[in-house]
């Protein structure tokens, strides 16, 4: 009942706290973004990882077609099989190239008059020696003209990018908290100096500096919270409009990415954790500041 | 009877300013009652609040139940303060909390329950006359009202000492009479208590031990007669 009875300061009557909580709400905004941002990055980044980095593309150009037939196919395969770091090879059936050039050609893609390359994708192991270079040696008795596509290597600065800016998104929301602690401290402060005369009434009757930082730090919480939450409620919609933006592109631009459960909990946890910062930043200034005094 | 209060050579300077009290030296005896007077600016609140450790002194040793505050922690504060009661001459009042919630503050800050603070403070309000201000806040009574409050906060906690400023300064002498004799009542129940005053009717009709300070040095009067003319003088001065 104690946290529902008026604090012995009245706190809640104050000017600085009548800003606070939307001083925080414009902080956890931001700070739901860079987290949503974050995320998503991440999503996309792992998934360039996983789904594409182990793999190699070969490409029998078009205009080759007429001299190769379904057999020089199975017998490229066949010697796929046979080599060392190939975990497995499969061919891409032409609708599916049709499908995947469909972002950028249009229905065009799918007319039996464009000439559509013959693709195998390839799965290596990373680790052994396998390079692009071995695998066109490889084929080139085979199918003449073949090219091998090594994904990792523009892949790999692709990620580095994508990584580079996760640590930028990190950095943003780090830059928000301090943001947010520094703001609980400049708040809590003046709350102290208004309120100066009630916590010398307080110590004169016995209060210890616990109980006083107490009732900072509880104000600081639910502030923290009210702060979260509207936030929150301001960021959603822009989510919302991200993850439609997201969803309704054409497919193999990016890697699947939305704004899945996991990131909203994500973005949601972030009430908490800024409710749990205010307060444990006031209690500390305000055990602080009280050392100060007789 | 054993000293709850003791001060040693005591001096106070504020900054770097003169010392505003010079080599007090005194002791209080448990359940004793003494008056302290001196004129304006004689040293009178910077007693006080060396008494009710608001202050720490510059100099000399200061001891408060057997124990030298000098050297005590800082976090040892609280539970001497919670044996002393203090009326201030401003009142300390809290605003924005009902008479009652002023005045069960220390039971609160030493965590008294609920049901035992409220028997203790309506018990009390009564006591003062304020059983139907309860729900009234400080900033809509009168002076001798809010006075009342100050004092039922201070001695709410049964304190074993209890120190008031100018108790009587803001309420007529019937009112003035009653509140005298609820802190005759608490020295008969073994609170020692020190009345700051410059009410001169007051200290020759109680006859009690005197601390006259002045220009920062006290001097103590037994009892008796000699009241009379050291606070004619102290009052005259202070004029």
């Amino acid at each position: 009942m104690m946290l529902f009875r008026q604090s012995n300061l009245a706190l809640e009557k104050d000017d600085t706290n009548r800003f606070l909580p939307w001083l925080i709400a414009f902080m956890v905004l931001l700070a739901a973004l860079s987290v949503a941002g974050l995320l998503m990055l991440h999503q996309i980044s792992s998934s360039f990882e996983h789904g594409i980095k182990d793999t190699m593309t070969i490409q029998i150009p078009a205009a080759e077609n007429s001299r190769v037939d379904e057999n020089h196919v199975k017998k490229a395969l066949a010697a796929l099989k046979q080599a060392d770091g190939v975990l497995s090879s499969k061919r891409i059936a032409s609708t599916e190239i049709s499908e995947l050039l469909k972002p950028w050609l249009g229905e065009t893609a799918g007319s039996d008059g464009l000439p559509l390359p013959r693709i195998i994708d390839v799965e290596v192991d990373r680790s052994s020696d396998l390079s692009a270079e071995k695998l066109t040696d490889l084929l080139a008795p085979i199918i003449p003209g073949t090219t091998v596509d090594d994904h990792s290597v523009w892949l790999t600065s692709l990620v580095d990018t994508l990584r580079s800016t996760e640590l930028i998104a990190l950095a943003v929301v780090l830059l928000i908290t301090l943001a947010t602690i520094g703001t609980v401290i400049f708040t809590t402060r003046t709350g102290m100096g208004i309120h100066r005369r009630t916590i010398e009434v307080l110590h004169f009757v016995g209060a210890q500096d616990e109980f006083i930082a107490r009732q900072f730090a509880l104000r600081a919480f639910i502030v923290g919270l009210q702060g979260g939450f509207v936030g929150i409620l301001l960021a959603a919609p822009i989510l919302y409009l991200f993850d439609f933006v997201l969803k309704n592109l054409e497919d193999g631009l990016l890697p699947k990415a939305s704004l899945d459960v996991s990131i909203w909990i994500s973005v949601g946890a972030i009430i908490p954790v800024i409710a749990l910062i205010a307060m444990a930043t006031a209690r500390s200034t305000v055990l602080k500041s009280l050392k100060k005094m007789v | 009877m054993a000293e709850v209060v003791r001060f040693e050579n005591v001096g106070l300077r504020y900054g770097l300013g003169p010392e505003v009290l010079q080599d007090i030296s005194f002791g209080l005896e448990a359940g004793s009652f003494h008056f302290l007077i001196g004129p304006s600016g004689a040293g009178k609140s910077s007693l006080l609040r060396l008494m009710y450790l608001a202050h720490r002194q510059t100099r000399g040793m200061i001891s408060l139940f057997g124990r030298d505050v000098s050297v005590l922690p800082r976090e040892q504060f609280p539970k001497i303060r919670r044996r002393i009661g203090v009326v201030f001459q401003d009142f300390r009042l809290l605003p924005h909390l009902s008479a009652f919630d002023n005045v069960a503050l220390p039971l609160r800050v030493a965590g008294v329950r609920e049901s035992e603070i409220r028997r203790h403070v309506e018990e009390l309000l009564v006591w003062v006359a304020l059983e139907n201000h309860m729900d009234v806040r400080p900033p809509t009574m009168s002076g001798g009202q809010q006075q009342r409050v100050a004092i039922a906060r201070a001695v709410i906690a049964r304190p074993k000492i209890l120190y008031a400023d100018e108790p009587t300064g803001n309420v007529d002498d019937r009112i003035a009479d009653r509140l005298m004799h609820l802190f005759e009542e608490l020295n008969r129940l073994g609170t020692t208590v020190v009345i700051a005053t410059h009410n001169e009717a007051i200290v020759q009709e109680f006859g009690r031990p005197v601390l006259k300070i002045d220009a920062g040095r006290l001097e103590i009067i037994p009892t008796g007669e000699a009241n009379l003319e050291s606070i004619t003088a102290a009052k005259k001065v202070s004029e």
